[in-house]
């Protein structure tokens, strides 16, 4: 009996489920269960000791919740910040570093990365103390240096806004770069030469050559900014010590969802902001991987 | 046979008992959680005076201090599920709401706080109910008061106790200002609302209405707002880092001398001690100014309530201990002693030997005595409403609707039509 | 891109651009250096003046981190804090999180690399659904997940879900469709079994993808903050990232500890990467942009 179960596991034809059986495992226990309680505990009313079933009425209340419209317009608009800063500029960086004329290109991919090994917590600490309000914070310092007098940077939205986004280019220019560095070098140097002979200048190489052919990069960089974008929630919290920014300038749909779900305790109205973001995450994703053709290679 | 398995189990728990009776001399490990290292050291020494009383009863207190957010989450979450919460916990008065909620999981603790509810003022029991039934146990009654540097007000000609009214702050300030150009009256909060919630009791008014809806929108409010807005566009009070005295940045910025007037709850002293050295000598307590005399000069403010869970292992014990800890004589007294707290149990407000002790580390510190002032205020010590609704609104004032006022000096008036609007969008 | 070949050199461009990615490097090390010095200052001073480039040496002194290591503080008392036990809290968690979801990722990747099933394009679509859904939004009922299972306050709790991670067994699959299969039969000719072949014949070649993996994996590990708060509950088992976070009280004066804390964490991640980062940079670049 022991025996035939073990050889029965050695099977070749059985070998392989073996193999995957972790990941099913996980899959059940830790996505699709959460997800269907998601989905069940958004339909319902959460309170210590009951729970009533609403139907719908999460939803309802979502549509005209004001804080909730002040989370979403935060978090596509740090996903734009972010597709808009982190993108061509780490791409032009990129193209830079690999030209031959560059020196000491491992120093500066090495000083440009180097921020990205810090935690968010840290370098949440650090930003909110550079962006702090008293007169001597750096930033007010330089302020200063230009004649202009201190300011409050992190409870003004649109120089809160910046903090938060400066925080994650300073972050994740080096990340983006090394991405685009390693697309760059599947471009052959004679495509280069030859289209000098022909008296292309630089910008018409960056525009026909280089951007053509990483491309493929492009849309993969595109793709992870918009789901990072989608689910942040550290960086804010660590810039303002908390979830609750002043005037909710940080304030994501993440923060919502732990604000209404961890510090409010309404779970079931958490839950529908979730499934909110669970929608629209995978519907942009699954786009995404079309254009790539990910999704279209897997299925042979 | 199941004959015989009754008699060998009855002999059994006749056994366990027998031992459980023996065992009692053993300590009963109980676990807390705090928010705050120094409740957790006046839990300490609490246990040991509980345990001098009751030899037959011991208890061994594990108390864990959590940050705050942190404290407050695991705890819901963990009552919700019904595992890994503690036998007791502190909870911060604008989350006590949360937990109140549906069918609270908490210990009805109306038996064992029988011996002492005649000493306690009956408001701050109850801001911790639901129904008649009291689920937490108050620390204190968090009267508010002012307190004034006075170095820097007799440097502009003010005597602190002539300051009756706003208007007679706000002039303080203006003579202030002529002295001290950098130097500030008073600061306006934007991530809490101590000054406001006071401003607002003194004219019988609240965030809350008596039928749980939100009041933002109101005559009140609107003449609360105004004069501080008009002081702050004035140069006379400011907004302060990380938004009010009871943070960091806060009490740095009090630390540096910069402000002459703060309105905070009595416990608010304790920070002084502790954290606000530079200040040791130069501070005295008054009543907080009113709009016109004749107004309550005070209302209770702030203030954890602990709580017994469903879960506690051992709850009888566990509520036993908690009510003698904190509402019997030796707690109370312990209270003001230890934490530098105004305690519940009022009676004791005039007991000079504990009140005016000259050793007592406070009374070293501040200019006059705080229970000349509480006992001035005693019967005007207004409470604030506190409902299933209250957390809601309270993030929307201390994130929005104050830094609206105080940084963005937007019109009071759209503001607070704008604030009772979104929060009626939160509230369901 | 190559502005110039090497025919028309120009060592005017060559300046700009050491020029342009210096100040660029200057700016990005701002930060670092800001938080180095404020490191060495007494906390107060950073809550009252703020984090700055001022170089004073009056006020600097290593008391920070004398208190860090020894918990003796400025004045001279003995304040027990926790900071060391989380940094070795993290340590022991990220190795053993690091070896146990690579061996786990890996084994999963093999199964969809070299073998044809009923069912695994359907299993490999979820694999991408995974990687496709922020963690974040099932954190409620994973807590309670966890919670039923008993896995809270421990380091299982933050680990277990993660075991199988999609993006490592996407990123091996990957590395493993282009091991030609050859070697595998070759192995199973040799009467080696399924699982034999794994160990004695697979792992081996994938060392640099390990390598590289290892190196993401364990930044996360390191970094890892919202799940591990959520699941830990004593103090004396918090990571440093949560540790850290407590510092966050507005009761007491922290900022001593939490700034050299900060800064002394920074160190161990910027030598793995420095010593490592070869491997790191190919990991980054090789599974994710073939596709």
């Amino acid at each position: 009996m022991m025996r035939k179960s073990v050889a029965f596991l050695y099977n070749q034809k059985v070998a392989p489920y073996v193999f995957v059986l972790p990941f099913v495992l996980t899959f059940l226990i830790f996505f699709i269960y959460p997800v269907i309680t998601t989905v069940q505990m958004s339909f319902q009313d959460i309170l210590p000791g009951m729970v009533n079933n609403v139907g719908f009425k999460n939803y309802e209340r979502l549509l005209g919740d004001r804080i909730f419209r002040t989370a979403v317009s935060n978090s596509i608009l740090y996903t734009l910040w972010t597709l808009l800063l982190l993108i061509p500029f780490p791409l032009v960086f990129a193209c830079m570093l690999n030209s031959r004329s560059m020196i000491a290109r491992g120093f500066f991919k090495t000083s440009l990365f180097l921020p990205v090994v810090t935690s968010v917590v840290v370098a949440g600490t650090i930003f909110r103390l550079m962006f702090g309000e008293v007169n001597g914070s750096l930033m007010n310092t330089i302020r200063m240096f230009f004649g202009l007098g201190p300011i409050k940077w992190l409870r003004v939205r649109e120089t809160g806004f910046a903090a938060m986004v400066l925080m994650a280019c300073w972050r994740w220019t080096g990340v983006n770069m090394l991405y685009f560095l390693s697309g760059l070098k599947g471009v052959p140097p004679e495509m280069y030469e030859s289209a000098e002979i022909d008296g292309a200048n630089a910008w018409q190489k960056f525009r026909h050559i280089s951007v053509p052919l990483v491309k493929p990069t492009i849309i993969y960089v595109l793709t992870i900014s918009i789901y990072a974008g989608l689910a942040m929630f550290t960086e804010s919290y660590m810039l303002w010590a908390g979830n609750n920014s002043p005037k909710n300038i940080g304030l994501t749909i993440v923060g919502y969802l732990y604000r209404q779900g961890w510090e409010q305790n309404r779970m079931g109205y958490a839950s529908a902001v979730g499934l909110v973001l669970l929608v629209v995450a995978m519907a942009i994703n699954l786009v995404q991987l079309r254009l790539t053709g990910v999704l279209g290679r897997e299925r042979d | 046979m199941k004959r015989l398995a009754a008699l060998v189990l009855v002999f059994a728990m006749v056994f366990v008992l027998a031992l459980g009776g023996l065992a009692s001399a053993n300590p009963t490990k109980l676990t807390l959680w705090t928010f705050i290292h120094q409740h957790a050291r006046f839990y300490q020494v609490m246990t040991e005076k509980w345990n001098e009383l009751n030899p037959d009863r011991q208890v061994e207190l594990e108390a864990t201090v959590l940050p705050y957010d942190d404290m407050h989450n695991k705890l819901q979450i963990a009552l919700q599920s019904g595992v890994g919460a503690p036998d007791m916990c502190d909870v911060e008065i604008s989350r006590f709401p949360n937990f109140l909620q549906g069918v609270p999981q908490l210990m009805v603790l109306n038996d064992a706080f029988a011996p002492y509810v005649d000493d306690i003022v009956p408001s701050r029991l109850g801001i911790y109910s639901k129904d008649g039934n009291m689920y937490g146990a108050p620390t204190h009654v968090g009267a508010t008061v002012a307190f004034y540097y006075v170095d820097i007000l007799e440097d502009a000609g003010v005597d602190y106790r002539d300051i009756k009214t706003w208007d007679d702050f706000a002039e303080a300030g203006r003579k202030l200002k002529a002295v001290h150009p950098d130097k500030y009256m008073g600061i306006a909060e934007t991530s809490a609302g101590w000054t406001i919630t006071a401003m607002l009791a003194q004219q019988g008014s609240d965030l809350v209405s008596s039928d749980d809806q939100p009041q933002i929108d109101t005559p009140e409010m609107l003449r609360a707002v105004t004069v501080l807005q008009n002081m702050v566009a004035e140069g006379i009070i400011t907004t302060c880092p990380d938004g009010q005295p009871d943070t960091e940045g806060g009490k740095g910025f009090l630390d540096q001398g910069n402000v002459a007037g703060v309105i905070m709850p009595q416990w608010f002293m304790s920070r002084y001690l502790d954290e606000i050295p530079s200040m040791n000598g130069k501070v005295a307590i008054a009543p907080v100014p009113v709009f016109e005399e004749g107004m309550p000069r005070s209302l209770g403010l702030g203030g954890t309530g602990t709580v017994v869970t469903l879960t506690a292992s051992d709850q009888d014990l566990a509520s036993a201990w908690l009510a003698y800890a904190k509402l019997s004589e030796e707690g109370n007294r312990m209270i003001w002693e230890d934490l530098g707290f105004d305690p519940c149990n009022t009676a004791l407000w005039t007991e000079t030997a504990m009140t005016h002790n000259p050793d007592n580390a406070y009374n070293q510190y501040f200019l006059n005595n705080v229970f000349d002032v509480l006992n001035e205020v005693k019967d005007e010590i207004v409470m604030i409403r506190s409902s299933s609704i209250s957390p809601t609104i309270n993030n929307y004032v201390t994130t929005v609707m104050l830094n609206e006022l105080f940084e963005d000096m937007l019109d009071p008036a759209e503001v607070l039509e704008d604030a009772q609007y979104n929060i009626e969008s939160q509230i369901f | 891109m190559e502005f110039y070949s090497r025919r028309n050199y120009s060592l005017v461009a060559r300046i700009v651009m050491v020029a342009f990615f210096s100040i660029l490097s200057l700016i990005v090390f701002m930060p670092f250096y800001a938080i180095l010095l404020a490191s060495f200052k007494p906390g107060e001073e950073l809550i009252r003046y703020g984090l700055n480039l001022r170089f004073d040496w009056d006020l600097m002194s290593l008391a920070n981190y004398r208190y860090l290591f020894t918990g003796i503080t400025r004045t001279g008392a003995y304040i027990a804090h926790d900071y060391l036990l989380w940094f070795k809290n993290s340590v022991v968690l990220t190795v053993v999180q690091t070896v146990l979801t690579l061996l786990v990722s890996a084994w999963v990747g093999y199964g969809f690399a070299m073998y044809r099933f009923r069912g695994k394009n359907f299993l490999f679509t979820c694999v991408l659904l995974v990687l496709m859904i922020p963690f974040e939004i099932l954190m409620l009922p994973m807590y309670s997940q966890a919670s039923s299972m008993g896995l809270l306050d421990s380091i299982w709790g933050i680990m277990l879900p993660y075991l199988a991670h999609a993006t490592t067994i996407f990123f091996f699959r990957q590395f493993l469709t282009s091991i030609p299969k050859d070697i595998v039969d070759a192995g199973r000719v040799d009467g080696a079994s399924e699982y034999g072949i794994f160990f004695r014949v697979v792992v081996p070649l994938m060392k640099p993808a390990f390598s590289a993996m290892a190196i993401l994996v364990g930044m996360n590990s390191w970094n890892n903050f919202l799940w591990p708060m959520l699941v830990l509950r004593s103090g004396q088992k918090y990571t440093l990232a949560i540790g850290l976070n407590t510092l966050l009280t507005p009761y007491g004066n922290n900022y001593d500890i939490l700034i050299a804390g900060s800064c002394f964490s920074i160190i161990p991640v910027v030598i793995l990467f420095l010593s490592a980062q070869k491997y790191f940079i190919d990991g980054m670049t090789m599974g994710s942009v073939k596709g």
